[in-house]
């Protein structure tokens, strides 16, 4: 198993999560949601984690996708959530909420000991 | 790179990415790639540096792909990877001079002429399995049977050739592995065949050319004989002998000259005294040769010892 050292690495697991909670808020295309991620903190997150990802979720039929036409630059394809994405979210955020609170706990009671 | 335009970069950047892909089946890729381009516009759009400085290089950009996307599999390992990498990356800078691109967007036209070509050179490489390359020329013969029937053979060929090409770029796998197997080895073989039948003159040719010698140094035909003292004074009336005593005659005849042979003592002639005496058939005289004699070693007896004849005294009227 690879240590999971960097921020990169973390986030691979829960990018999923990330990309259908931005999406969740409002539609968005593909270069919004990275920038719109790095805004929310998450300031690793790739151009091309976020693509792949996308293409992903939309493949797996959680998404919705329409293409906007622009006046500048080329058209956008924009992605939404459909019922199968919100219902993911929503597995999802419960079961990163269950893994946070565990391991926040783990590591309070570690810095409590070390506190001691 | 300052003819990059932006748009450039991204067509550049985007099919350096598919390339590295390319071991996803054709249908998925598409499938992932599908907005690539406008997405990559969409962050070309933000800043006026190249895609590869902002998001790192195609490869790796590809391999995060990837690895978000969750297409399974790795790239199998390659043989010589970093080599690999090494030419890509090549590739990918030369991708973006003007020349190259210029290159790449009219080779495609060139196409037809290839078709032409290569049916021509299939001909000429069946014609010298089958024939050998010491009839076939570069160009047929339209006058010799064998001519007339490359000449069917090419245009019949070229036919074939030109639908096969066309049927073959219609398809998006127009290089396929075994259509690309048979060009190149027509190609080489062409070649080859080519070079077997070279319109330049063969080597024996030049040399009998080109001996270098003018014509009076030629070797001719030897119709007199004239004899010099080594310190340069010309010899008359010498017999001359073979290796076995036999009187050495020259037939001059042949050559329009007519030889006056002296009357031995028995009334026969003497063949073998040289310079004859001849002159030409329609009544001219014969001029003696100049000739230069190599400066001499200085001799103590000039004097001319008689001749070192054969055992048999020379006899002239034993000839003829």
């Amino acid at each position: 198993m690879q240590p999971v050292a960097d921020t990169s690495q973390l986030l691979k697991g829960v990018l999923d999560l990330a990309v259908l909670a931005v999406l969740e808020g409002q539609d968005s295309y593909g270069y919004d949601v990275v920038r719109r991620l790095r805004e929310s903190g998450l300031s690793e997150v790739g151009d091309a984690s976020v693509y792949g990802t996308l293409r992903r979720l939309f493949e797996a039929g959680a998404l919705n996708t329409y293409v906007v036409p622009s006046d500048e630059g080329p058209h956008r394809k924009y992605y939404g959530l459909n019922d199968r994405g919100r219902r993911a979210l929503a597995d999802s955020t419960k079961s990163w909420t269950t893994l946070t609170t565990a391991l926040n706990q783990l590591l309070d009671g570690r810095s409590a000991k070390n506190g001691r | 790179m300052a003819d990059e335009t932006p748009h450039n970069d991204v067509a550049r950047y985007a099919a350096a990415v598919r390339d590295a892909l390319s071991d996803l089946p054709a249908a998925k890729r598409d499938l992932v790639l599908e907005d690539l381009e406008d997405h990559l516009a969409e962050v070309a759009a933000e800043s006026e540096l190249p895609l590869a400085s902002r998001l790192g290089p195609p490869e790796e950009y590809a391999a995060e792909l990837r690895a978000a996307y969750g297409a399974g599999h790795q790239p199998p390992m390659l043989r010589f990877p970093r080599t690999r990498r090494l030419l890509r990356r090549t590739l990918f800078q030369l991708s973006g001079w003007r020349t190259y691109q210029a290159v790449r967007d009219y080779l495609p036209e060139l196409r037809p002429a290839w078709w032409v070509l290569r049916a021509y050179l299939a001909v000429i490489v069946l014609a010298v399995m089958l024939r050998g390359d010491q009839t076939i020329h570069p160009i047929p013969n339209p006058f010799t049977s064998g001519g007339i029937l490359e000449l069917i053979a090419m245009a019949a060929a070229i036919v074939f050739s030109i639908k096969l090409g066309r049927w073959s770029s219609r398809r998006k796998d127009w290089l396929s592995w075994p259509l690309r197997a048979g060009n190149a080895m027509v190609a080489l073989s062409g070649l080859i065949a080519l070079g077997s039948m070279s319109t330049l003159p063969t080597w024996a040719d030049t040399y009998s050319a080109n001996s270098g010698m003018p014509d009076a140094y030629a070797p001719g035909p030897i119709t007199n004989i004239y004899a010099y003292t080594v310190d340069g004074r010309p010899l008359e009336s010498v017999l001359l002998y073979d290796q076995d005593g036999r009187p050495l005659v020259i037939d001059a005849s042949g050559y329009g000259i007519i030889s006056n042979y002296p009357a031995a003592a028995d009334g026969q002639p003497i063949t073998n005294e040289y310079p004859l005496t001849q002159t030409r058939m329609d009544g001219s005289g014969i001029v003696p040769p100049r000739v230069a004699v190599p400066p001499a070693v200085p001799s103590p007896s000039p004097s001319p010892s008689p001749p070192a004849s054969p055992s048999p005294s020379p006899n002239p009227s034993s000839n003829r």
